[in-house]
């Protein structure tokens, strides 16, 4: 029997009043505390009479140290950073310059290089950086403001009074598998706070709580997602430069799904590799973590790595719809920021200078509504203003087409992309729309049973131990740790779907898209296809794909006990 | 009638509770600060014994609050004994350690008073008259400091490690101890306790064991878990599994092998239906001689196995126990 986590009913939680409560300690909930912090102390300096304190502002993380389930590729564009902190490069962790950048098209065996590299992955001037030891930096930065970071802590829903956002209970400590309170246990708090900033990541579970109640996504396109899945490498000295960027398109991908592959040199010859497939995919059975496992198999992958060692793995959603995905980003009491939002550039694949702006733009309107006194949706809306008038809005309005232009595969893709390079963005119509992910995921029934073309894609991936890696082990160097004992925190909201309907239908691709092994179906004889839905909770990267692209959507993601989940150190 | 500090000591089976001393030093600290008189009390049933130790210590009095219904503990004869106790003497600040049977007694008894407790305290200050207690929030990242609204008698119970207990200092002479014999009706005590058990944490200890026997996932169904057990007997070897086997709940999960449970290096581990994924070579990998049964040649445990034997598990498991038996019956 299968008990799922929800927060304790009937039971006394302390109260605690706040200011602002910043749920996500990332970039965007990071870059946001660290512009309130320097508002109020630009206030405090010329307003002796009427001081502001910081300290009843709060940032929940959910990770048991800052920067630990913060995973990118990545690469930095700096322009957010230079108007947070003037100079800030002499003394982020930066890794390296982007100095020289290429993009392939892949066949199987050979390799295609772009005459020109595209201007949408130019990254001149960007710098290639762990994310993780990034946020880590800035984190410290607000912890010297006096802003606490509540570290280990989740938000698990919002409070809500009639339409206003009151504040943000955190996750109740010391259950049990069986839902019992154990001896340590400890209820979640409520923080009433005045303003609610969300900046929880892709598909932020208090995001989709909030879009759901409010009903934010009407009029929207469809937010779809990609699902990056990276290994970090180290490499024998000279394979690659640090500050040296590869992209490539097509193998092993084929032209119906999506996707692509990034290799960058960063310091001390490791090397960031990864690969995004879009969770618009038709074939259920295809998974993610094999498709990097056969793009490592590509001779000009293997030829980098060879004779270097894999050290971490991790993997991540992250939102692909651009701007006509976006919901309203501010009302009464409320914010969303970052890939909360969907502040993310698909074409150039960079999300995190656009979730530190949307941090910084948040900051201001939070630090009006703080003076005001004022936080209904009159004041907070501001934020909303802010972003549409800033080069947030100029950056993703030129690609507010882009992701919709693959609809229709990859050669529709290119033709759109193409045209809307010349329109400004617009392409043939105004605004293209798309379909949710799973709508275009493909029953059993209407494949060919081989998987055709794709069949090269299926399935799970072996791995040889040396290149190549199978999940668990790939999973292994995740870092990945809960509490054993708790209620699962991967909701299925009906097993009888997973163990009838979706067994015969889909094949329960939930066992191929989660990059951590979290779904099995495990031999039950009592059950109408013999098998039976079983979950490995405590396998979660965090990554929040099947609540994304569960073909049902019955699968709901909530924060498991706050400090539990990857470890991923210099991803 | 000054203000008084009323310290609970707890006993149990016997014995005082150690963290008892911590609350009498800090009761003895905050009545130097106060000038309010220190007393201490005592419940249970023949606890005179201890108020006689207590009284060694500078307080001003010590009680025994004495009934045979106070043994064996119980929250309904605690709260309901001390209750009667508290009313009559009317302290104003009662202290207590924060104890399991205290937690377990201290929520009842407030309640029934129409009081507030503040328990699991790190410690106090003092604001002017009020008194504040500090607790922990957020896992120890914030201090709480909490005055009470209502009227006293306060209850507040300190967090174990929150005073020094070797600080307590002694008296000029032993403090008079008052017996307080107390009533409690027929009908209050609803508790009927069971056995005092202590939960066991590590029931076994696989880091110990010479020869273990592991089962993983080919073992199927949970009745086949005996097939491993009788193996582990013949062998005189400790049982243990890889993690689905306990995720099922067809062992504790104190027998779970791997990075998610214990690691283990005995002379022997034989490894049946055990795939070997990386998550539970991490937990076993020292063992010195590695022996592992599986039907897949290329199950991942026979990288690191020094036998490695492909077949099913329940052809060669049966007759391995007999072998085992009558090579053990020979020697």
């Amino acid at each position: 029997m299968l008990i799922f986590r929800k927060p304790l009913e009937g039971i006394d939680r302390p109260q605690m009043p706040a200011d602002v409560v910043i749920v996500g300690g990332g970039p965007a909930g990071m870059a946001c505390a660290l512009r309130l912090s320097q508002l109020i102390d630009e206030h405090n300096a010329k307003n002796p009479d009427s001081q502001l304190s910081k300290e009843n502002i709060y940032v929940l993380e959910k990770a048991r140290e800052i920067g630990q389930h913060c995973l990118s590729g990545a690469l930095l564009d700096p322009r957010s950073m230079r108007e947070l902190l003037p100079g800030f490069e002499k003394e982020a962790p930066l890794d390296a310059e982007v100095t020289k950048e290429a993009v392939y098209f892949l066949t199987e065996k050979n390799k295609l290089k772009f005459p020109i590299t595209p201007p949408p992955l130019r990254d001149h001037g960007n710098y290639v950086i762990s994310l993780n030891r990034f946020v880590k930096w800035l984190g410290s930065k607000v912890e010297a403001t006096g802003i606490t970071v509540f570290t280990g802590f989740a938000g698990s829903e919002l409070l809500f009074d009639g339409d206003r956002v009151t504040g943000v209970r955190t996750d109740d400590k010391g259950i049990d598998k069986e839902g019992h309170q154990k001896s340590n246990f400890e209820p979640g708090y409520d923080l009433n706070a005045k303003v609610v900033v969300l900046a929880e990541g892709t598909r932020g579970s208090l995001t989709k709580q909030l879009i759901a109640k409010f009903d934010l996504a009407k009029g929207c396109n469809p937010q779809t997602y990609g699902q990056g899945v990276k290994e970090l490498w180290e490499v024998p000295a000279g394979r690659i430069a640090p500050g040296e960027v590869i992209y490539t398109m097509g193998w092993p991908l084929t032209t119906k799904e999506y996707g692509g592959a990034w290799i960058y040199g960063g310091k001390d010859n490791v090397v960031s590799l990864g690969f995004v497939v879009g969770l618009d995919y038709p074939d259920p059975r295809l998974d993610p973590q094999r498709v990097l496992q056969d793009f490592k198999q590509h001779p000009f992958v293997t030829k980098l790595l060879q004779g270097g060692k894999m050290i971490r793995y991790g993997a991540k959603s992250l939102p692909y719809g651009g701007w006509w995905s976006i919901p309203p980003v501010a009302g009464n009491g409320w914010m969303i920021l970052g890939d909360s939002a969907g502040f993310l550039n698909s074409q150039r694949l960079k999300g995190i200078h656009l979730a530190i702006k949307s941090g910084m733009l948040a900051a201001e309107t939070a630090f009006e509504a703080l003076t005001k006194d004022d936080s209904s949706a009159k004041t907070l809306s501001g934020f909303q203003r802010k972003v549409e008038s800033s080069w947030i809005k100029d950056e993703l309005w030129k690609v507010r087409n882009f992701h919709q232009g693959f609809e229709h595969g990859f050669w529709a893709g290119m033709f759109n992309a193409g045209i809307q390079q010349f329109t400004g963005g617009r392409g043939l119509r105004a605004r293209y729309t798309n379909r949710t992910g799973p709508e275009h995921m493909k029953k059993l029934a209407e494949l060919p049973a081989d998987g055709g073309a794709e069949s090269r894609l299926l399935g799970p991936a072996k791995g040889d131990g040396k290149l190549t890696f199978d999940k668990l082990t790939d999973l292994y160097h995740s870092g990945t740790k809960h509490e054993e004992d708790q209620p699962s925190h991967l909701i299925i909201h009906d097993t009888n779907i997973c163990n009838a309907r979706c067994a015969k239908e889909f094949g329960n691709p939930c066992q191929n898209f989660c990059p951590a092994n979290v779904y099995e179906m495990v031999d039950d004889a009592e059950q109408p296809n013999g098998k039976r839905i079983s979950l490995n909770p405590s396998n979660c990267v965090h990554c929040k794909t099947c609540d994304i692209a569960d073909p049902y959507q019955i699968i709901t993601w909530v924060p498991p006990e706050g400090g539990g989940g990857p470890n991923y150190d210099g991803m | 009638m000054p203000d008084t500090i009323l310290v609970v000591v707890e006993q149990r089976e016997g014995k005082l509770n150690r963290v008892s001393w911590e609350t009498l030093a800090a009761g003895q600290a905050l009545a130097a600060e106060t000038g309010w008189t220190l007393e201490a009390a005592v419940a249970g049933s023949g606890v005179a014994g201890f108020a006689g130790e207590i009284a060694a210590k500078r307080v001003a009095k010590v009680y025994a609050v004495e009934s045979p219904k106070l043994e064996p503990y119980t929250p309904d004869a605690f709260s309901a004994a001390l209750k009667q106790f508290i009313e009559s003497k009317q302290p104003k600040l009662v202290l207590m350690p924060h104890t399991y049977q205290v937690r377990d007694f201290v929520p009842k008894l407030a309640t029934a008073m129409g009081r507030t407790a503040i328990s699991d305290c790190i410690g106090y200050k003092r604001d002017g008259t009020k008194l504040l207690c500090t607790r922990q929030m957020f896992q120890g990242k914030l201090a709480a400091d909490v005055s009470f609204a209502c009227d006293p008698p306060w209850f507040v119970t300190f967090q174990n490690g929150a005073f020094r207990g070797d600080k307590v200092e002694a008296g000029a002479s032993a403090a008079p101890v008052e017996t307080v014999n107390v009533t409690i009706p027929d009908g209050v005590i609803r508790n009927k306790p069971q056995e005092v058990f202590k939960e066991a944490k590590q029931a076994v200890d696989l880091t110990q064991a010479e020869i273990i026997v592991s089962v993983g996932r080919g073992i199927k169904e949970q009745k086949n878990i005996e097939l491993a057990k009788q193996l582990a007997e013949a062998l005189g070897g400790e049982l243990a599994a890889s993690r689905p086997i306990c995720d099922s709940g067809w062992l504790p999960m104190d027998r779970q092998i791997g990075s998610s449970g214990q690691t283990v290096a005995p002379k022997l581990y034989l490894a049946l239906g055990i795939s070997g994924a990386i998550q539970h070579i991490v937990g076993m990998k020292g063992s010195r001689t590695i022996i592992a049964i599986n039907k897949d040649s290329e199950a991942p445990i026979f990288e690191i196995a020094d036998f490695a034997v492909v077949g099913n598990l329940f052809d060669i498991v049966p007759p391995l126990i007999e072998e085992v038996k009558k090579a053990k019956a020979g020697s």
